[in-house]
């Protein structure tokens, strides 16, 4: 009977969160929703993926000066594409993509980390998208789990013989999807409280299917556009950030 | 976006932007672990109202600052929710929906207010600190607090020129729709791509154009930070008065019916 009720308050809960989805901010946790001692340990492991980034950042750009240049614009980019609505057709509303995995493959999944803290900070700063107290678990998800998710499928997908345009759809959708994933646990881990951390934790990924499967799928598209755009346009630029990494 | 994302208050002039950057995080950082650890509303929602009426003392208009609360609201009345019909407790709420029985719990229920005061709580501190703080005296002043230099570089370099590509992407968008580029869902999907995609190629060659401008006045790979000025004796007042006052005020919040 208990279980009954919990599996009919997931499923209220999801038409709820269905109808009151305004502009989705799914994958960001919003400030003051984690406890202290959960904010501090999601941080304590988000630093070492920080400064793994920032120390390729210092070997890299001595080779190569003009690629802070470089990593700052793609960052302001990649800050910009993560603001913009997407229609959500399922949900009737308008959602945002996360651009890690697109900015993974572009720069590396190390320096998409450094790119995703510091767009996480301007829009917790300035939009209310995502919080300080929660950077952390922010950086982790959307950083770390959505970068290496987006770079590793994308260079899977090639090894595989898939084309660029067919890689970076999947590198798009399946880091869009392990973000809300894992946002979706850090969340539950967090609001649990004395009941079952799988119940909460399904009950947040139930809730926020009818936007964030639609919504992977439309970054994947999106993913796929803007690198087809870029090589057709100017591959040199992915010439030379390639390089760059293989260098 | 390009009226929400301004920092045009921070740039006005008066008492809280006059403040040492320092100053304000150290003051935010101490509201800031008072509202999450606070085990009742009270202490939230003092904090809520208190950086809410600086906002509008400092003139922002009350539909930015209504705007840009809009989302964590949101996310209050599902954390509320969440918690009142998922933490088991004394039911105040029963009802049978398709065959299953559906109760909120008081105990959910003033678990969910409690998080959804610490989420405006929070969110206010951090609002009223961008608004009179411009984000790059922000990343200066985390140099002060160890934060990596290769960081604030870059920081800097992401802030400076999202403006720039925020109005090369607005205009690029006004001509796709002009041209009916997003007229049906197909369409739509086509030119998100493109727009994306001319965002990434505007943004490296604007990298390029940066860089070799920046070589021109002398870079040489990193940007030369000078050394930070002392905290003026006023700040360090300011600071050593506002933290004890936030601790008493918890203090008493925290006890509250005496």
């Amino acid at each position: 009977m208990k279980k009954r009720s919990g599996i009919g308050a997931i499923v209220l809960l999801a038409s709820m969160l269905g109808l009151t989805s305004d502009t989705a901010h799914a994958m960001h946790i919003a400030e003051g929703i984690l406890p202290p001692q959960w904010a501090a340990l999601w941080f304590a492991l988000a630093i070492p993926f920080v400064a793994w980034g920032l120390r390729e950042l210092r070997v890299r750009s001595k080779e190569e000066p003009q690629l802070k240049a470089m990593v700052g614009l793609v960052g302001a980019a990649v800050f910009l594409i993560s603001c913009m609505p997407i229609p959500v057709p399922t949900a009737g509303t308008c959602s945002h993509p996360c651009a890690t995995g697109m900015a993974a493959i572009l720069i590396g999944p190390a320096l998409t980390v450094v790119v995703a803290s510091i767009a996480l900070v301007l829009q917790a700063l300035f939009l209310a998208h995502g919080g300080l107290t929660t950077l952390g678990a922010d950086i982790l998800s959307m950083g770390v789990m959505g970068a290496f998710t987006g770079y590793g499928i994308f260079v899977l997908a090639r090894r595989l013989g898939a084309s660029w345009v067919v890689a970076a759809f999947m590198a798009g959708l399946l880091s869009d999807w392990v973000v809300y994933a894992g946002t979706s646990f850090f969340l539950a881990t967090a609001l649990h409280g004395d009941g079952s951390l799988e119940t909460m934790f399904l009950s947040i990924l139930i809730a926020f299917v009818p936007t964030q499967v639609p919504l992977g799928i439309l970054e994947g598209v999106m993913c796929a556009g803007a690198y087809r755009f870029v090589q057709t346009r100017r591959p040199e630029f992915l010439m030379m950030l390639t390089k760059e990494r293989e260098a | 976006m390009f009226d929400v994302f301004s920092d045009i208050f921070a740039c006005r002039d008066n008492a809280l932007t006059r403040m040492d950057p320092r100053a304000k995080l150290i003051v935010a950082f101490g509201m800031l672990v008072a509202v999450l650890t606070s085990g009742k509303v009270f202490m939230p929602l003092v904090v809520f109202l208190g950086c809410v009426s600086a906002m509008f003392a400092v003139g922002m208009p009350p539909r930015l600052v209504a705007i840009r609360l809009a989302g964590p609201a949101g996310i209050v009345a599902v954390l509320v929710l969440l918690q009142a019909f998922l933490v088991n407790g004394t039911p105040v709420l029963n009802f049978s929906l398709f065959g299953w029985q559906i109760s909120a719990s008081h105990e959910g229920l003033a678990r969910g207010t409690l998080l959804g005061a610490r989420v405006v709580g929070c969110v206010s501190v951090v609002l009223l600190l961008s608004s009179v703080t411009p984000a790059y005296k922000i990343f200066h002043a985390l140099r002060w607090f160890r934060v990596p230099e290769g960081w604030i570089e870059i920081a800097l370099l992401v802030y400076r020129y999202t403006f720039t590509l925020l109005d090369q992407t607005a205009d690029v968008a006004a001509a796709q729709t002009v041209r009916l580029g997003y007229s049906t869902m197909k369409r739509s999907l086509s030119s998100m791509g493109v727009l994306a995609g001319t965002v990434l190629t505007r943004s490296l060659d604007q990298a390029v154009r940066t860089h070799e401008a920046m070589t021109l006045r002398g870079y040489h790979g990193s940007i030369p930070f000078g050394p930070l000025p002392e905290m003026s004796a006023s700040d360090r007042l300011k600071v050593g008065v506002a933290i004890p006052a936030v601790g008493l005020l918890y203090v008493c919040l925290e006890r509250w019916p005496w």
